[in-house]
């Protein structure tokens, strides 16, 4: 008999077929909008830059990121957000980039799907990473999100992502920048991915 | 059995400052924990919804999994089952070698340190790197984790930096945190990046779209999954939530009871594999399909292995994660032990344990896991003849008020020996570290009758 089989077997002869799903949580409301998101992003190590209007992002973005990356400090943005953005200081390298070729990159600017205020959480979709490493591999993460994105709570925000989810094979919350306490509890930004995180608030 | 939980604990934290440290440490995510928890206010009815939402799931446990196959498949994954630890280490050797992989970077999956994953691989020429940093200040330091969310947190700063003087290159001496976890950063770079295979475990298993979800503060399962062409993911088969609607359920309790944060600084969904890569997902029994059918304990099996029980519980706070000899330890681990365990000391776990119900009250599922201990207790009670002849005698002398009042009067006589410390002195273990209380005096009962005979 297979393995599948075998578990299947047995799983089916004890599961008892009783208990009902309970049904969506209702979800009690919650501070909201873009105080609240960015009061929790700096209790998470990020920061919330804006509210910033569409208009001149494009310059403000780069003064930012230039002002992380340093001298001679690499910026690359993912098409979709530099098509927002306009001309700047950025590359936009190539889709077939392989990842060690982003492995000295200063600044990555990305688009955020969806905020959530309660956890200070930007839905990153990989298809609109330009490379799923490039979140990681960066020293700092810039990601623009526009204001009427951000949810008040997780449940909301994802829903939002609801018909894109099954459309976009992966998406990764991001709180705040990469992080670690494993040595005696002391809390270190950077662990593997970028040390430090800006979310840009548009609108 | 539990005296093997005794000289394990001592061996990794041997003295009172140790064991403070430790304490200290493990205690503070509990603060954290309640801390994050207060600023919830729907806390109680997600923790209960999580519960229902759980116990839906494994009571049709056999619909999810076959969805779950179904859907991921569709979405270009490969699905392999395998029924226990021997299976589940063949099943991982087999892709490895069939892809040619034989540098791995591995992110945090207590299944694969449950199936001795590691190891099987090492005697296959398969070179495991664990990127998680305290999964791999434990594997420098060839030791098990003994935290499943904090795998280090045993070792002090300068022991890792004595670590990482001998295997990274770290200056002698070197103790900061942030110094450490630089060189760690640098050094598994190179790692990443050179993989031609990731492992990865994985927190939930959604079996309407067949995708998996994994969790991290470092973004290491991200970083490695993204670059290496393999990804294999290993998970328990109780690890499923039927729909991506009852996620944020579970994801805004996990962190919360985990570390106190509202979140974890990375929670990934994948459906099926990345563009140019592969994904293997391996669905993993090892006695969780037996344990489904054990009515008492079956609820056990809704763990989300946030910690939180480990964090509260006095026994894991001044022992530490190596007494109990269990990959995921604590009162989980000890609910988990005699079903999932083999062994004998496995099966003696929930012994060790006051029942002070502190795991019960932070579960965020709300498994009733010091209830668990006590019901595991009465069914396979796993006395040593000794100890059963000892039980025995005390029933038939608390059976009996005139031997009792005799036994009574003896032990007061004795009393003051057994305070004193000398070989085969049977309150000896209590005696390590504690003073035995002063002896009350007269019984109950001679009093009693001394003060009947009082004139009035």
């Amino acid at each position: 008999m297979s393995d599948r089989e075998a578990i299947l077997g047995r799983v089916r002869r004890h599961a008892r077929h009783a208990a009902a799903h309970p049904g969506p949580h209702p979800v009690p409301a919650l501070p909201g909008g873009f105080d609240a998101f960015a009061a929790r992003l700096r209790q998470v190590g990020g920061e919330a830059l804006g509210p910033w209007p569409e208009d001149g992002l494009g310059r403000r973005v780069a003064e930012r990121a230039r002002a992380c990356a340093g001298a001679g400090g690499r910026i690359v943005g993912a098409p979709t957000a530099t098509a927002w953005l306009g001309p700047g200081p950025w590359e936009t390298a190539g889709a077939d980039a392989s990842p060690s070729s982003f492995e000295d990159v200063a600044v990555a600017v990305l688009l955020g799907s969806a905020g959530a205020a309660e956890c200070a959480a930007v839905a990153v979709e990989a298809s609109l990473a330009l490379h799923r490493a490039l979140p990681f591999l960066c020293r700092h993460l810039m990601l623009l999100l526009p204001v009427p994105a951000i949810a008040p709570d997780l449940h909301t925000a994802q829903a939002r992502l609801g018909a894109g989810a099954l459309a976009h094979p992966a998406w990764t919350w991001v709180s705040g920048p990469s992080k670690t306490a494993d040595i005696e509890q002391t809390l270190v930004y950077g662990a593997h991915g970028p040390l430090s995180l800006d979310v840009v608030c548009v609108g | 059995m539990s005296q093997a939980l005794d000289r394990r604990a001592a061996r990794l934290l041997p003295d009172d400052a140790h064991v403070a440290r430790h304490d200290a440490a493990v205690f503070d995510l509990r603060r954290r924990r309640d801390a994050a928890a207060a600023e919830v206010p729907d806390w109680e009815a997600l923790r209960e919804r999580a519960a229902a939402l759980k116990r839906h799931t494994l009571d049709h446990l056999d619909v999810h999994l076959e969805r779950f196959e179904s859907r991921a498949v569709a979405a270009g994954a490969v699905v392999h089952w395998a029924r226990d630890a021997a299976a589940h280490n063949d099943v991982v050797a087999g892709l490895l070698a069939e892809h040619g992989a034989t540098r791995v970077v591995k992110s945090k999956s207590m299944l694969t340190e449950e199936c001795g994953l590691n190891a099987h691989l090492a005697g296959r020429g398969v070179e495991v790197v664990d990127t998680d940093l305290g999964e791999r200040i434990v594997q420098l330091g060839h030791e098990p984790p003994s935290h499943i969310i904090v795998p280090a947190i045993h070792r002090t700063r300068g022991e890792i930096g004595a670590l990482f003087h001998r295997t990274m290159g770290a200056p002698a001496g070197e103790e900061d945190p942030e110094r450490l976890t630089r060189l760690a950063r640098r050094d598994l770079r190179t790692r990443f990046l050179a993989a031609d295979a990731a492992i990865t475990g994985a927190n939930f298993a959604v079996a309407e779209t067949g995708s998996i979800v994994i969790v991290t503060n470092e973004g290491n399962a991200d970083l490695g999954t993204a670059i290496a062409p393999l990804h294999i993911a290993c998970l328990g088969i109780e690890k499923l939530v039927p729909a991506l609607a009852d996620l944020p359920v579970f994801l805004r309790l996990l962190a919360r009871s985990a570390t106190g944060q509202p979140l974890s600084a990375y929670t990934s969904l994948f459906t099926g594999p990345r563009p140019g890569g592969a994904l293997h997902l391996v669905l993993v029994d090892n006695g969780r399909s037996e344990l489904l059918g054990d009515a008492r304990h079956r609820d056990a099996l809704a763990c989300i292995r946030c910690g939180a029980c480990l964090n509260t519980c006095p026994v894991y706070r001044r022992a530490g994660g190596h007494a109990y000899g269990r990959p995921v330890p604590g009162p989980i681990g000890a609910v988990l032990a005699p079903a999932i365990g083999a062994t004998r000391e496995d099966r003696a776990l929930p012994q060790a344990s006051s029942l002070c119900g502190s795991c019960t009250a932070v579960c965020p599922v709300k498994i009733d896991l010091h209830e668990q201990l006590l019901a595991w207790r009465r069914e396979r009670p796993n006395r040593g003849r000794a100890e059963s002849l000892a039980l025995a005698a005390a029933a038939a002398v608390m059976a009996r008020p005139r031997l009792y009042r005799i036994a009574g009067r003896a032990l007061a006589r004795v009393w003051p020996l057994l305070a004193r410390r000398w070989p085969g002195n049977p309150a000896a273990p209590w005696l390590r570290a504690r003073e035995l209380p002063l002896h009350p005096g007269p019984s109950f009962t001679e009093r009693y009758a001394a003060a009947r005979e009082e004139p009035r």
